[in-house]
């Protein structure tokens, strides 16, 4: 299966430069969602008919931490104006939603939180979640950033075929 | 595949601790909304009471709490290795941002620990509709035959940080909520939990529980099958063509006994877009002629909590040969002829269908039959 | 009121984090929202009453009074010098 992966503290503005460069929204993401899609970026740019919508491929984002790093800076801007724009992203699967309207990816999204990275538990999940009779394939992220300079960020695309095996 | 049963239900509500007093709430049109003061302006949402608490986190504590009455009800020892847990939350302990590690993570271990759990849980935070997506995980742990029992526990608790925000996305009704009504002007907050047991079908015989011999059957509620669609739209804004709610109830469209179902609990937050994608959604599905209900207008928008806990009340009211009414609903306010109900009816119905809708685009479908039918 | 436009101008530029525009990028009649012009969206209409209430003491109640006075630069320039509070 393809694998991509951002150092901990990569420049993700030059990233997004040289892997996209068309997404001015990028600008607006929280940490999580510009790794997230991101790394979608590295692991789909040679795809055939890219852009067609399809529900046949999921979305399943992991972290320990959610979006922890948002949430802090929307804490922050609730003592004088809370920002709307900060807000929206308080949701760890802000993430698989921008993948999904980037890529027209209409099939399932879903975000999960668990202890630690744990291959055994985060793949058994990945495999619950092919029960959907309609998902094909499957974008599969770790990204786990508790500021916005540190972080985890990895991924894969997977087929039915790979994880059924 | 794997037949999936729940054989436990749990809630902590503002207007009752026991499904059986949360239905007979709604069904009396009684809500614990009410407007609460704040700066710069006031709110109205369903709140717990925190008296005679004084733990470290309050929303882990109505997790234990409904987490327990569900474990109870089933019999169920949760320390074995074959029983899971999934937890279903937003934004947990996020009012502690500023002291603590706020990870749902850690909150997730806590429960489990006190609950007994010893396999590892996992937190699904899917926005609005994690309760259901989490129901979902649950019956595919089930049938992926790791697990024999699956505990779900969702749970919301409010805090400046939450009411803040909708408050800035201009989404809150200073008045109780008129789902699908031609009045409303937004959602209400809610807290609550609420827990089921699920537990996979061992053809043949009877679960060391013992409460799935084949004479108790008829008398559970059996989830079919659910999914989760992204409207690949806009984060925060619903389609404008219900694609991803659609797409979800399309999903299960040709599981459903078409004379057998009831009605179908919608999200209904009485925001303006909300309630018209789902009527858009209802339309395609070729749901127009059967009955829908919200529950919003009385436990406000619960969060973590709404799936399971609207859940809960639907399958009592299935039990009851009801459909109960939408309170807060009474002029139709969607451009879609959904057949909202008004007020309570009957129904020989044995299935309804749950929907939810959350930020990031999600959607979630599910549906429930009674245990004996087909 | 040019003045007060470039103004507007930079402030929302770094309230919406339209990342490498400057003002001069900006035509002051251009609509924001819907595919012309900036092509801003709803939540972009809350950021932008934020900006409003913050550096203008200007309260807007709902989004769609938003829409009428965000139609393009110029407009929202004029609202504000009417309207401000400081």
């Amino acid at each position: 299966m393809k694998h991509m992966s951002i150092p901990s503290g990569a420049d993700l503005g030059a990233l997004y430069r040289q892997v996209a460069g068309d997404y001015p929204k990028f600008f607006k993401m929280d940490v999580l969602s510009k790794l997230g899609f991101l790394l979608t970026e590295m692991l789909v740019a040679d795809e055939t008919d890219r852009f067609q919508p399809r529900e046949d491929r999921a979305v399943l984002v992991f972290s320990r931490e959610g979006c922890v790093a948002n949430d802090r800076h929307y804490a922050a801007s609730m003592a004088d104006f809370p920002s709307p724009a900060l807000f929206v992203y308080t949701l760890p699967n802000i993430v698989a939603g921008e993948i999904a309207i980037r890529n027209k990816y209409a099939g399932e999204t879903s975000a999960y939180v668990l202890e630690k990275y744990d291959e055994e538990q985060l793949w058994a999940l990945v495999r619950e979640d092919f029960q959907d009779r309609c998902t094909q394939s499957a974008l599969v992220a770790w990204i786990d950033c508790p500021s916005d300079t540190v972080w985890q960020a990895d991924a894969w695309l997977v087929s039915r075929e790979e994880i059924l095996k | 595949m794997t037949k999936v049963f729940c054989t436990g239900c749990g809630v902590v509500t503002p207007v009752g601790d026991t499904p059986e007093a949360v239905f007979l709430a709604v069904r009396a049109g009684r809500s614990a909304l009410q407007l609460y003061p704040a700066q710069p302006e006031p709110y109205m949402a369903s709140l717990l009471s925190r008296e005679g608490f004084n733990g470290p986190s309050f929303f882990e504590h109505i997790a234990i709490e409904a987490a327990r009455k569900a474990v109870a009800q089933a019999g169920l020892d949760p320390s074995g290795p074959r029983v899971g847990m999934v937890l279903s939350t937003i934004k947990g302990n996020v009012e502690q941002i500023d002291s603590e590690d706020v990870s749902l993570a850690a909150a997730a271990t806590r429960i489990a620990a006190k609950l007994g759990v010893t396999s590892k849980p996992v937190v699904v935070s899917n926005a609005c509709i994690s309760s259901l997506a989490a129901l979902i995980q649950g019956m595919r742990m089930l049938r992926s035959g790791a697990y024999d029992h699956v505990i779900v526990v969702g749970a919301e608790v409010q805090s400046r940080f939450i009411v803040t925000g909708f408050q800035s996305l201009k989404a809150l009704s200073l008045q109780a909520c008129k789902p699908f009504d031609a009045a409303r002007d937004g959602l209400n907050l809610g807290e609550a939990a609420a827990a089921m047991v699920l537990r996979a079908e061992m053809p043949g015989q009877a679960g060391h529980d013992g409460v799935m011999a084949d004479t108790d059957r008829p008398s559970l509620w059996e989830l079919v099958d659910g999914a989760v669609r992204n409207d690949a739209n806009h984060i925060s804004g619903p389609s404008r063509t219900g694609e991803g709610s659609y797409n979800a109830l399309k999903y299960l469209l040709p599981l459903v006994n078409r004379e057998q179902l009831a009605f179908v609990n919608v999200h209904g937050t009485a925001t303006r877009y909300n309630d018209e994608m789902e009527a858009i959604a209802l339309e395609r599905a070729g749901l127009l002629d059967v009955p829908v209900n919200a529950l919003k207008g009385i436990f406000g928008h619960t969060m973590g909590a709404a799936g399971i806990l609207e859940s809960i009340v639907s399958m009592q009211a299935c039990d009851a040969g009801m459909v109960l009414p939408t309170q807060g609903f009474s002029e139709l306010g969607v451009s879609r002829p959904v057949w909202v109900s008004a007020q309570e009816m009957s129904t020989h119905g044995t299935e309804f269908i749950k929907l939810l809708s959350g930020f990031g685009g999600v959607n979630g479908a599910l549906l429930f039959r009674k245990g004996g039918a087909r | 009121m040019n003045e007060l436009i470039n103004e507007l101008k930079l402030k929302v530029i770094e309230a919406l984090n339209l990342e490498g525009m400057t003002p001069e990028d900006i035509d002051d009649n251009a609509p924001l929202f819907g595919d012309q012009g900036l092509g801003l969206d709803s939540i972009d209409v809350l950021e932008l009453i934020v900006l409003l209430e913050k550096n203008y003491g200007i309260r807007l109640a709902t989004p769609q009074e938003g829409k009428e006075v965000f139609k393009s630069m110029a407009v929202m320039a004029e609202y504000v010098a009417a309207n401000r509070k400081k």
